[in-house]
C-alpha cells in the first residue's frame, strides 16, 4: 500500500553515477569531500524489492537490504578541441527516463568529474527538437530558478560546481519514457610536464574514501542515493558515493569520445595511455583522434600525451577568436628542446637567499648545502654572486654580489658549509638586502630565494618586489611541505622568475641542481610584445616572464583591432631579438576568449593580494564570469524550459522542503552565542578582599587587647 | 565576662567563616584559570590521538566534548585546542567551535568563541592583517589572515556568515578587563582564508 503511494507520487531520484576524477582519488582525504553541499534530493525515495521487477530496469541499491530503484539512463559523448594549450570540450548526457508507467516523473541528478582547471561555461537542455541555452547567475539565485521551475513542473536542469573538481547536472521533470539532453561545454588548460603535453578526461568510477560518523536523521531520508550514509563530517557523503558497478557488468553509462588536435608547433608523437585510439594526420598539421571502439565503458581514465618534435629556435603561434567585436587571441611562445650553445652567454648576478630558520634542521638544509656549493663551482670568472642567510636576522656574506675569485670562492663555499639552521623566519628584510644590489641591464641579475618556512607580510613582499626588481628576476624554491606556497609562487610571478617546489625533502638536490642548471642560461629574457598596431591592447600575464628551456610562455590577449604581425621582442642572451608572428594565417578557433576570462577572473583575483578590497573584487569577477559564461565561485548555469510538461498539483506535496530561507541560514544571531567571561577574576577579587579584612579585623582585634 | 567570651567566640566564627568564604573565592577563582590551563595540556594529547585517526577522542574520561581543531597564533605564541559546542561548560577549558556554523572540513565560515580572561585573552592583541592557522582533524592546515575587527552588541547584531566563503570569526566578551562578566558587548574578529594547505605544520 505503502509502496504503491510510493511509486505512484514524483521521486526525486538521484543517479549518482559518479565517475571519480584522479585528483581525488590520490587525496581521499577529507579536505575535498568534507565541504557541505546543498541538499538537492530531499524526496521520498521509492525502493523495490528485486521480485517485483518486471521490466528490463537498472537497479540501484539502496540503505535498505534487498530494497532497489530504477535509475534514469545515461549516456555521454565528448568532444575535446585542443588549441595550443587549451582544451575546450562538449560533453553531452543523455537522460532517459526508462519507466513506462503513467506518473513515474523523474529527477536525474548526475554526479560527475570534470579536471581541476576545468570552466564550464555553456549548458544547453536539447528537449525533443527544441534547445534551451543555460543562463549564467549567481549560484543562490540559479538554484532559486531551477527549483521554482522543478516546482512549477517544467523541464529545468542545472549545473553546478559541488567541489572544484566534481560537478552535478540536475535535470527535473523527465517524463515516463523520455529522452533529455544535457550538453555542458567547459575549458581546462593542458598540463605541460617533462616535455610533454597531458590531456586527461576522468572516466574511472572510484570508491571515495568518506570520513566521519554515519550520522542517521529519524524520518529523514539521506540527502542521496549514494552507497555511503552522510556522516557527521561528510554531510552529502550519500550525494557523492554512487553505487559502484562490478567490473564486466557491461557499460552501464557508456562513453563515446572524439578529439582533434591543433598543438600550434611540430608534434613527434601523439600518444593515448589506456585507450586504443584512431590517429588521423591532418594537412595543416593537426590531428583527428577517435576512439577505436565507438563506446567504452567508463572504468578508466582517458589520457593523451603529446610531445614537440626537436627544434634549436623558440617558435611563435597565435591562434584568435572574434566575439562581440573584439578578438580574442592566444599567443604560445614554445622553447627550442636543445640548448643553442651558439647563443652569446651572458654574465650574472646570482644571490642565493637561503632559510637558516629552525625548521630547516635536517636533511633539508642539508641538501640545500649540497646544491648551493655544487651550483657555486658552476660559476664563471665572468660572474658575480652573494650567499645571504636569514632566520632573526640577516646575515650577507658580502654587502654586495662580489666576483667570482678564488679567494671569494673558498670563503662563500665555507660559508655555505658552516650553515646551520635556527631560529626565525625573518624574509622581508633578507629579500630587502638582496634587492639592494645595483642594477646592470648587461647582466643576468637573478635572485634565488630558498626557504621551507611560513612567511607572513606578504603584501609588504609584493609591494617591495613592486617598486625594487628592475632589472632583477627572484626564483623561488619550496621545500618540504610549504605551507605558504602561495606566497611563494606569487613572489615568483611578481619577481618575474619561476618556482620551485619540492615535496619531498630527498629529491631537494636533484630538483635545485636541475634548477640552477636551467638558470644558467635563459633562452629569452626580457620578452615584450610590441604594441604597436594593436588598439585596446589587455594581456595576461601583462609582465610576461623569461623564457626558459621546458616552459613555454602562453599570453591571452584581447583587442579591438590587430595588426597584420604580432612582434615579439627580447633578448636572447646580450643580442636583441625579435620574432614576427603572421596574424593572417592565424588559426581562427573556439574558446580563447574563456581562456582569457579565467587569466583575468585569476588576475582579478590576485589583486586582492595587493589591496584591493575583496568587494571590488568580487564584483569585477562576477562582470568577467557573467560576460564570459563562466560557472565559478560566484555564478552556476541554469536552463529552464518555458512550457510546463508535467501537471502541477498534488506530487509535491511529497517532497519535504526545508522552509527557512536563505537569510535565516546565513546569519547567527549574537544572542545564541554563549557568554564568554567568567566569574573568575571576581572570584579572586572578592576572595581576596574577604581574607584582606580578615587580616585587618584581626590586627585590630590584636591591637584593642 | 561572660558577655566578653560569647563575643570573642562570635568573631572568632564569623572570622573563620570570613577566612573561609574568602579562600574558596580566591581557590575557585584560580582554578578557572588552572582548569583553563590543565585542560589545554590533556587536550593536546586528545589532538595527538585525533590526528592519528582516533575518532572523536575525549580528553579525559568524563568529558562529553573532544577536539576538533588547534589554534595557532604564531605572532602571539597562542596554541589551543578548539572543542566541539560552544557551551558554559566546554568554554572553561577551551575556545569553542559553534556547532551551527558548519564543519571546519567545509567551505562556509566558522565561528569560534572563548573567554576573554582566559583562551581568548590574545584578542585584545590581535591586529589587523595577523596570521591565523587552524588545522583541521584532517590534518590539513588553513591560514587566516585578520582582516577586520569589530565591536558589536549581542542583543541586536547577528553575524553574517556565507556557505561558500570561508571566514574565520572569533567572538569574546567586551571589555576585556571588565571585573564583572555578562555585559551586553562582544568584540568580533573576522579573518578571510588565504590559503589551505595538506599535510604538516609549518
Amino acid at each position: 500500500m505503502l509502496y504503491a503511494h510510493l511509486r505512484s507520487s514524483i521521486v526525486r531520484l538521484c543517479l549518482c553515477a559518479l565517475l571519480t576524477a584522479f585528483p581525488l582519488l590520490t587525496h581521499p582525504t577529507a579536505t575535498l569531500l568534507a565541504q557541505p553541499a546543498e541538499s538537492l534530493s530531499t524526496g521520498v525515495i521509492p525502493t523495490m524489492g528485486i521480485d517485483e521487477v518486471t521490466e528490463g530496469t537498472l537497479l540501484f541499491k539502496t540503505n535498505q537490504l534487498g530494497r532497489y530503484t530504477p535509475a534514469p539512463i545515461l549516456k555521454t559523448d565528448v568532444q575535446i578541441a585542443v588549441t595550443g594549450i587549451i582544451a575546450r570540450a562538449t560533453v553531452r548526457q543523455e537522460f532517459t527516463n526508462p519507466s513506462q508507467k503513467k506518473g513515474d516523473w523523474l529527477e536525474g541528478i548526475y554526479v560527475f568529474p570534470l579536471p581541476e582547471t576545468a570552466a564550464v561555461d555553456h549548458l544547453r537542455m536539447h528537449v525533443g527538437e527544441r534547445i534551451i541555452e543555460g543562463q549564467i547567475k549567481e549560484r543562490a539565485e540559479a538554484k532559486k530558478v531551477y527549483e521554482k521551475a522543478k516546482q512549477e513542473g517544467k523541464r529545468t536542469s542545472l549545473v553546478e560546481q559541488e567541489r572544484p573538481n566534481i560537478f552535478t547536472t540536475s535535470v527535473a521533470n523527465i517524463g515516463p519514457g523520455e529522452r533529455i539532453i544535457v550538453e555542458i561545454e567547459y575549458q581546462e588548460t593542458v598540463r605541460y610536464d617533462q616535455g610533454k603535453f597531458q590531456l586527461r578526461f576522468p572516466m574511472v568510477v572510484g570508491q571515495r574514501y568518506i570520513p566521519g560518523t554515519p550520522v542517521i536523521v529519524e524520518d529523514q531520508d539521506p540527502k542521496g542515493l549514494g552507497t555511503i550514509l552522510d556522516t557527521d563530517r561528510v554531510s552529502d557523503a550519500s550525494r557523492i558515493t554512487p553505487p559502484a558497478q562490478e567490473p564486466g557488468q557491461g557499460s552501464i553509462n557508456p562513453v563515446s569520445l572524439s578529439l582533434s588536435l591543433t598543438p600550434g608547433f611540430p608534434v613527434a608523437k601523439v600518444e593515448s595511455l589506456f585507450h586504443p585510439v584512431i590517429v588521423i594526420s591532418d594537412p595543416d598539421g593537426g590531428y583527428q583522434i577517435s576512439l577505436k571502439k565507438d563506446a567504452v565503458p567508463a572504468d578508466r581514465d582517458f589520457q593523451l600525451t603529446w610531445s614537440p618534435a626537436p627544434s634549436k629556435e623558440p617558435a611563435a603561434t597565435i591562434f584568435t577568436e572574434q566575439r562581440g567585436g573584439e578578438t580574442y587571441a592566444m599567443l604560445m611562445l614554445v622553447p627550442p628542446t636543445q640548448q643553442n650553445d651558439a647563443a652569446p652567454h651572458m654574465p650574472r648576478d646570482l644571490t642565493f637567499v637561503i632559510d637558516t630558520s629552525g625548521s630547516m634542521a635536517g636533511p633539508s638544509i642539508e641538501q640545500a648545502k649540497t646544491s648551493l656549493a655544487a651550483a657555486l663551482t658552476r660559476l664563471t670568472t665572468q660572474d658575480r654572486f652573494n650567499v645571504i642567510q636569514f632566520n632573526n636576522r640577516v646575515r650577507s656574506l658580502f654587502p654586495s654580489p662580489q666576483p667570482v675569485t678564488t679567494a671569494a670562492m673558498r670563503k662563500a663555499i665555507r660559508y655555505v658549509e658552516g650553515l646551520s639552521a635556527d631560529g626565525g623566519t625573518e624574509m622581508l628584510p633578507a629579500l630587502r638586502q638582496a634587492l639592494k644590489s645595483s642594477q646592470d641591464i648587461a647582466r643576468l641579475q637573478q635572485i634565488v630565494l630558498i626557504t621551507d618556512g611560513q612567511v607572513g607580510n606578504e603584501d609588504e613582499l609584493f609591494e617591495l618586489l613592486h617598486h625594487r626588481l628592475g632589472t632583477r628576476r627572484v626564483f623561488t624554491i619550496g621545500i618540504g611541505s610549504t605551507p605558504n606556497s602561495h606566497l611563494m609562487r606569487k613572489t615568483a610571478e611578481f619577481g618575474r622568475g619561476t618556482f620551485t617546489y619540492v615535496g619531498n625533502v630527498s629529491e631537494v638536490k636533484d630538483k635545485l641542481d636541475a634548477l640552477f642548471k636551467k638558470l644558467e642560461q635563459p633562452v629569452l629574457n626580457d620578452i615584450q610584445l610590441d604594441r604597436t598596431g594593436w588598439t585596446a591592447l589587455e594581456h595576461y600575464p601583462s609582465r610576461i616572464a623569461d623564457l626558459y628551456e621546458g616552459e613555454p610562455i602562453v599570453l591571452a590577449l584581447k583587442a579591438t583591432s590587430l595588426p597584420d604581425q604580432a612582434i615579439l621582442r627580447g633578448l636572447m642572451g646580450t643580442q636583441p631579438w625579435s620574432l614576427p608572428v603572421s596574424m593572417k594565417q592565424a588559426t581562427t578557433r573556439g574558446g580563447l576568449s574563456v581562456y582569457w576570462a579565467r587569466q583575468k577572473i585569476s588576475a582579478l583575483t590576485d589583486e586582492a593580494f595587493t589591496g584591493t578590497a575583496e568587494e571590488t573584487v568580487r564584483e569585477g569577477v562576477l562582470d568577467v564570469a557573467l560576460a564570459h559564461h563562466l560557472v565559478s565561485k560566484y555564478t552556476s548555469l541554469v536552463a529552464v524550459d518555458v512550457t510546463p510538461v508535467r501537471p502541477t498539483g498534488k506530487p509535491e506535496t511529497e517532497q519535504p522542503q526545508s522552509a527557512r530561507s536563505a537569510e535565516d541560514q546565513e546569519k547567527t544571531a549574537m544572542a545564541e552565542l554563549p557568554k564568554t567571561g567568567t566569574d573568575g577574576q571576581v572570584q579572586l577579587l572578592l576572595g581576596l578582599l574577604l581574607l584582606a579584612t580578615v587580616a585587618i579585623l584581626w590586627r585590630v582585634q590584636r591591637a584593642t587587647e | 565576662m561572660t558577655v566578653q567570651r560569647i563575643k570573642t567566640k562570635v568573631m572568632t566564627v564569623l572570622g573563620l567563616a570570613l577566612v573561609l568564604t574568602g579562600l574558596w573565592q580566591t581557590g575557585s577563582g584560580a582554578w578557572i584559570y588552572m582548569k583553563a590551563q590543565l585542560a589545554q595540556v590533556l587536550l593536546q594529547r586528545a589532538w595527538a590521538g585525533t590526528l592519528a585517526g582516533q575518532q572523536d577522542v575525549k580528553p579525559w574520561p568524563w568529558a562529553d566534548t573532544w577536539p576538533i581543531a588547534r589554534l595557532v597564533v604564531p605572532s602571539l605564541g597562542i596554541d589551543q585546542i578548539v572543542l566541539e559546542g560552544a557551551y558554559g561548560r566546554t568554554l572553561a577549558f577551551g575556545p569553542g567551535h559553534v556547532e551551527s556554523t558548519g564543519p571546519l572540513e567545509g567551505t562556509g565560515s566558522i565561528i569560534l568563541t572563548g573567554h576573554r580572561d582566559t583562551h581568548f585573552r590574545f584578542m585584545e592583541k590581535l591586529q589587523t592583517g595577523e596570521r591565523i592557522l587552524l588545522q583541521a582533524r584532517t590534518g590539513v592546515w588553513h591560514r587566516f589572515t585578520v582582516q577586520d575587527r569589530q565591536i558589536v552588541d549581542s542583543r541586536t547584531a547577528t553575524i553574517s556568515t556565507q556557505e561558500d566563503k570561508r571566514q574565520l570569526i572569533l567572538v569574546t566578551c567586551y571589555p576585556f578587563h571588565a571585573i564583572v562578566p555578562g555585559g551586553p558587548l562582544r568584540y568580533m574578529v573576522i579573518a578571510e582564508i588565504v590559503e589551505r594547505m595538506a599535510e604538516d605544520k609549518p
